[in-house]
């Protein structure tokens, strides 16, 4: 089960980057302004993303998923 | 020393997360960071785990194309222990310093980061080491991520001298679909090897390894109109203790004239329970692996937020965030949840300044 989640998620991926550049038609760079507002981006406010994935991480059996993990961390 | 709660709460909080979503531009200022997080958790109106913590982070560009992003976190757990099946003294307090460095290298299309980290307390201490990259096409409207993480946990409590790796893989990638949304997908893989068990809980003895994979899409929509952003994400979780999770966020960001920020959140997530998890009413047991633990149970959880921020002088800005999360049995979306499980409260209030220079 795990291992076919991870092959339909590469699938998924793989299929969203062929994608890419035929089904959505590219956006220029002069059309851009709306996404460059940091709220519009991925990087959020480190610290508090930092404290309440850890709280979750602390009290729920789930985690991750944004990234590769850096260590530092003594949970189970 | 030997404190029920402790490799639960304690540890965990501000564990550096190694963000695929990297900008993959030089950052134009630097940025120096302060958070302050007050958490406290209740069960049945009585008070349990409280922690205060405090971090500091700072963001500095270099030698144009490079970039060192630190933090130095620094936290407090006191309270109670958890309600059932503990060890543990009825209280107790505990302090931990984390610290982590990253180095990113910017080039036209690709960015290159390694990080280190470092977490000790008392009974625990973790070493990390992380790699990082990122790829742009021409036209810069799809990125390739790409993370690989090493992690190395030394515990030592009771007496007892044992050890954890885990090796982490992350995968993505984030495509531009109009001027006005932006999706990303990231796959993870983390396998992780040793002791799994809690030394705090009685009862406990868990598989000594661990495989976990989630599939993660996130998408970012701008409202023209009222220039707000509307930010969803979606995980699904599995891992080879038979937990399957589904978690759901929600995020509404409504700027205001004079440099005011308003964004209420929600966040919805339903979990099933290790395979080995037993409810304390069916005491004794005979498998061979067992654990009692709230968290590895069936429930599903909600969390309130509302966040406001206000930015001064542009250089300047002050932020302020209350969360409530509830966690009941009875609020699964998909099957049933586990019986005899109290509910679980915890308030979470943090604020926060930073300036820009």
């Amino acid at each position: 089960m795990r291992g076919r989640t991870t092959k339909l998620s590469l699938l998924a991926l793989a299929m969203l980057s062929a994608s890419g550049c035929s089904l959505v038609q590219p956006v220029q760079p002069w059309e851009k302004g709306m996404l460059s507002r940091p709220e519009m981006t991925f990087e959020t406010d480190r610290l508090d993303a930092a404290y309440t994935e850890h709280v979750y991480f602390s009290k729920e059996a789930a985690s991750g998923g944004s990234g590769a993990g850096g260590g530092g961390c003594g949970c189970n | 020393m030997g404190l029920a709660g402790r490799a639960i709460l304690a540890a965990a909080l501000s564990m550096p997360i190694l963000e695929t979503a990297r900008a993959e531009t030089v950052p134009e200022s630097a940025v120096i960071s302060y958070k302050y997080l007050d958490y406290q958790e209740s069960q049945l109106g009585e008070d349990r785990i409280g922690v205060k913590a405090r971090a500091w982070s700072v963001l500095l560009p270099f030698a144009g194309d490079w970039s060192v992003q630190a933090t130095y976190t620094k936290d407090a757990v006191s309270g109670a222990s958890p309600r059932f099946w503990s060890k543990a003294a009825a209280s107790m307090r505990d302090n931990r310093e984390a610290k982590d460095i990253s180095v990113t290298r910017y080039f036209s299309h690709d960015t290159l980061t390694i990080g280190a980290s470092l977490s000790d307390e008392n009974d625990y201490r973790s070493e990390g080491f992380s790699f990082a990259g990122t790829h742009s096409t021409e036209d810069k409207n799809t990125t390739f991520n790409y993370g690989f993480a090493v992690t190395n946990d030394d515990i030592s409590s009771n007496g007892l001298q044992e050890n954890k790796r885990k090796v982490d893989w992350a995968l993505g990638i984030t495509q531009i679909l109009t001027s006005k949304d932006i999706v990303q997908l990231t796959v993870t893989d983390v396998q992780g090897k040793g002791y799994f068990t809690d030394p705090y809980k009685l009862f406990d003895l868990r598989p000594d390894s661990r495989h976990q994979n989630t599939a993660q899409v996130r998408w970012n929509h701008f409202i023209e109109g009222s220039d707000a952003t509307l930010r969803l994400s979606y995980r699904y979780y599995t891992d080879s203790w038979s937990i399957k999770a589904h978690t759901l966020g929600v995020e509404y960001v409504q700027p205001l004239p004079g440099g005011w920020v308003l964004t209420p959140s929600l966040r919805v997530h339903d979990q099933s329970a290790a395979e080995f998890y037993v409810n304390p009413a069916d005491f004794p047991w005979t498998a061979t692996y067992s654990s009692l633990d709230q968290r590895l149970s069936a429930f599903g959880a909600r969390t309130y937020g509302f966040k406001v921020s206000k930015t001064f002088d542009a250089n300047w800005t002050v932020d302020v965030k209350y969360e409530k999360y509830l966690q009941r049995s009875g609020w699964r979306l998909f099957g049933q949840g586990s019986p005899d499980i109290d509910p679980f409260d915890a308030k979470m209030f943090q604020l926060g300044v930073s300036y820009r220079f």
